[in-house]
């Protein structure tokens, strides 16, 4: 029985095919509001879910002078980091599938994963906007990683658990976006930094580099990374707001309280420029970093007395 | 570290294809990770051949093609053929003509302006800004359909004179549309000038002095944004600007934002202009015969475009027929500055810096140079050796 159920979380529910759903439905959501607020009028219902149909469809053309076995497995393996972050995480608002003490930090690395395999996926191929893009990712990877793990080890300490039931369980009584404002906003922008969201979108800024580290991508491989993203979004979501927004017990909270952060990342994204990246590392090591630890300071201080 | 940058060069191709383009032009940038260190254009991609075209058509039939070399800025293009042939023939379009020629030039810059506004936002990755300036733009085009029938060749010229008059209902849908664009401009006048997200990516970047600017022969607003006084409305007032005279809107700055800032005012100027002229249109007829044959002789004309100084020249031979018309746009002058400006520059900025002068490639492409791709060589044809190569190319007998 307890097999069968592995079975279940793993391919249907709450991983697998229902997580792909849902992250191509959250990605509608951000594609439609943003088209919206912009005055557009934005894709159909199902255009994320036709994209993705569309380019696994497509012949992979893979580049000379690539290492085939990289460029095929790197996909793949943002993809699996996404889907087995997911699996740590109280999606739809349930127990998370797995659990043990440290598993926020398992979490964290294994979204940090989607990252590394763009910025090696760019570096793979001889392209130009790709080297450049795959350049900015990790560059953006090094500026946003830090602040975004510490805002979210802020809780942690909170709650005195390195476990993210643990953490959530404590979070529903307290909500800590008012105790720890600060983490919450790093966490939230550090988050559009992971998803390379505007104005974060130096790594992949089309008018000047095409597509970034994905230059070369085409088929498949643009599809695993695509679908990789969007499960990053909906995971990283329900870490944020199960961390800051007073948990997500129930699958109701679990919708309103990741559409509530969702609409506010569209907000962002809708109003600002584009930052260049050396703008984006001073933003988060001048000011970010900065801020988190001075909150560490103080929940050190409070936590003593 | 020191790079070898002759040896290790990286550079990056942006064109002939590339997001950032709406036309093909083809640059390439020597970047010392994302600084730029080389720049180097290529034009010659959208050469259409019009000025040669020009010399086996008629001079109104010329008029219809080359209202057609700039998709934004047609109806100046056409005026300055106008005034050129008119110069030559000894032809004076009537005041009401002259006024309605400058009107519909003034509606052209807003367009014009508006849609640079959308298109370095968008540059700069701020699409919010580029989506709400191209929507507001709709009105100005619908403005414009609304007076000459067109939203983008207008064709309100003809040899002597207008085709199009302005009635009251027109006077009122223009006198609203501009209250809306105003209300718009002093908006985007706002975040423009005070976001301090976009500030972060205008103010301090690509400064041209006034001395590089006029060393590097910089045009329009993109001059007057290093203070440099030149404005051909102004300087040498031509159809009706000389009862409507224009205040140059200059900037001390130099950078992308001041460029912002002198087409922002310059909006603001138009609409003024266009009010005026609306108010105290003069009575007349719209046209006055035109011959059909002009006497030889040559002629120049200078206009200010949306872009910078529009350059006209018309040789004629006293047939029906044009013998040379030579066109210069403002771009063409204004390239130079985006290659030395680039250098020194982050990649990022890079767009910008192009989209700062506003650029329009198949205007300004006059000429297409030939490179072989295999061994670099490159050769200007003649005409008829461009000819013979065509019909050698394809194999073809023909003589």
């Amino acid at each position: 029985m307890n097999g069968l159920w592995a079975i279940v979380a793993l391919v249907a529910f709450p991983g697998g095919l229902s997580l792909l759903a849902g992250g191509l439905a959250y990605e509608w959501v951000d594609r439609k509001l943003l088209a919206l607020f912009q005055n557009r009028v934005g894709p159909r219902w199902f255009q994320p879910l036709a994209d993705t149909v569309k380019l696994l469809a497509k012949e992979e053309i893979i580049p000379d002078k690539a290492n085939k076995i990289l460029y095929i497995g790197l996909p793949i393996a943002a993809l699996a980091g996404g889907l087995t972050a997911a699996l740590y995480v109280p999606l739809a608002g349930l127990k998370p599938t797995y659990s043990f003490p440290g598993d926020l930090i398992v979490t964290l690395y294994l979204l940090s994963l989607l990252t590394l395999c763009i910025g090696l996926a760019g570096t793979n191929t001889l392209d130009r906007f790709s080297m450049i893009g795959a350049t900015r990712t990790l560059t953006q990877v090094f500026s946003y990683e830090a602040p975004f793990l510490l805002a979210l080890l802020g809780p942690a300490v909170a709650a005195g658990s390195w476990q993210i039931s643990t953490i959530a369980s404590y979070a529903e009584n307290h909500w800590l976006i008012l105790m720890q404002p600060v983490g919450f906003i790093v966490a939230l922008i550090g988050l559009m930094g992971k998803l390379e969201m505007p104005p974060f979108d130096a790594p992949e800024a089309h008018t000047e580099i095409s597509a970034g580290a994905l230059t070369e991508y085409s088929g498949r491989g643009l599809a695993f990374f695509h679908l990789a993203k969007a499960v990053e979004l909906i995971v990283g979501l329900t870490l944020v707001a199960a961390i800051y927004l007073g948990g997500v017990s129930n699958p109701l909270w679990f919708l309103v309280k990741t559409l509530a952060l969702l609409l506010t990342l569209i907000g962002i994204q809708s109003l600002f420029t584009r930052l260049r990246i050396d703008q984006t590392v001073g933003l988060w090591w001048r000011y970010g970093t900065i801020l988190v630890l001075l909150q560490w300071l103080v929940l050190i201080l409070v936590k003593r007395m | 570290m020191t790079t070898n940058q002759e040896t290790e060069r990286f550079t990056i191709s942006i064109g002939p294809q590339h997001p950032a383009l709406k036309e093909p032009g083809s640059f390439q940038f020597t970047v010392d990770g994302e600084i730029v260190t080389k720049a180097y254009v290529r034009l010659g991609y959208a050469h259409r051949g019009i000025e040669k075209a020009t010399e086996q058509r008629n001079y109104i039939q010329d008029l219809y093609l080359l209202e057609r070399i700039c998709g934004i800025c047609s109806h100046i293009h056409a005026t300055a053929f106008c005034l050129t042939a008119e110069k030559l023939a000894h032809v004076e379009a009537p005041p009401r003509a002259q006024a309605i020629r400058v009107l519909v030039a003034e509606l052209e810059r807003i367009h014009s302006h508006f849609l640079w506004i959308g298109v370095s936002a968008h540059e700069a990755g701020f699409d919010t800004l580029f989506m709400y300036s191209w929507r507001d733009r709709e009105t100005v085009m619908d403005l414009l359909e609304g007076l000459t029938g067109n939203r983008v060749n207008y064709s309100a010229n003809v040899l002597g004179g207008v085709k199009c008059d302005v009635d009251k209902e027109q006077k009122a849908a223009i006198l609203a549309g501009l209250d809306f664009l105003e209300e718009r401009t002093r908006h985007y006048f706002d975040v423009l000038t005070n976001d301090s997200m976009f500030l972060q990516r205008t103010r301090g970047i690509a400064v041209m002095s006034r001395n590089q600017a006029e060393v590097m022969g910089a045009l329009g607003p993109t001059a007057r944004a290093s203070n440099v006084a030149r404005d051909v409305r102004v300087e040498s007032p031509y159809a009706a600007y000389k009862q409507y005279p224009v205040n140059m809107m200059l900037d001390t700055r130099g950078d992308l934002e001041a460029r912002f800032v002198v087409r922002l005012n310059e909006l603001f100027e138009s609409f003024r202009l266009i009010r005026l002229i609306l108010d105290t249109l003069p009575e007349s007829a719209l046209t006055v015969r035109f011959p059909r044959r002009i006497p030889g002789g040559e002629a120049v004309m200078r206009l200010e475009a949306p872009r910078g100084e529009l350059f006209y020249f018309i040789k004629s031979n006293g047939t029906d027929k044009p013998e040379r018309v030579k066109v210069r746009t403002p771009t063409i002058s204004n390239m130079t500055s985006v290659i030395k400006l680039a250098v020194g520059h982050q990649l990022a900025d890079v767009p910008m810096i192009l989209a700062g002068i506003d650029p329009c490639f198949s205007c300004n492409d006059r000429t297409v140079q030939l490179t072989n791709a295999r061994n670099g060589s490159s050769n200007t044809m003649t005409w008829e050796g461009l000819r013979q190569h065509g019909i050698e190319f394809y194999g073809g007998k023909r003589k």
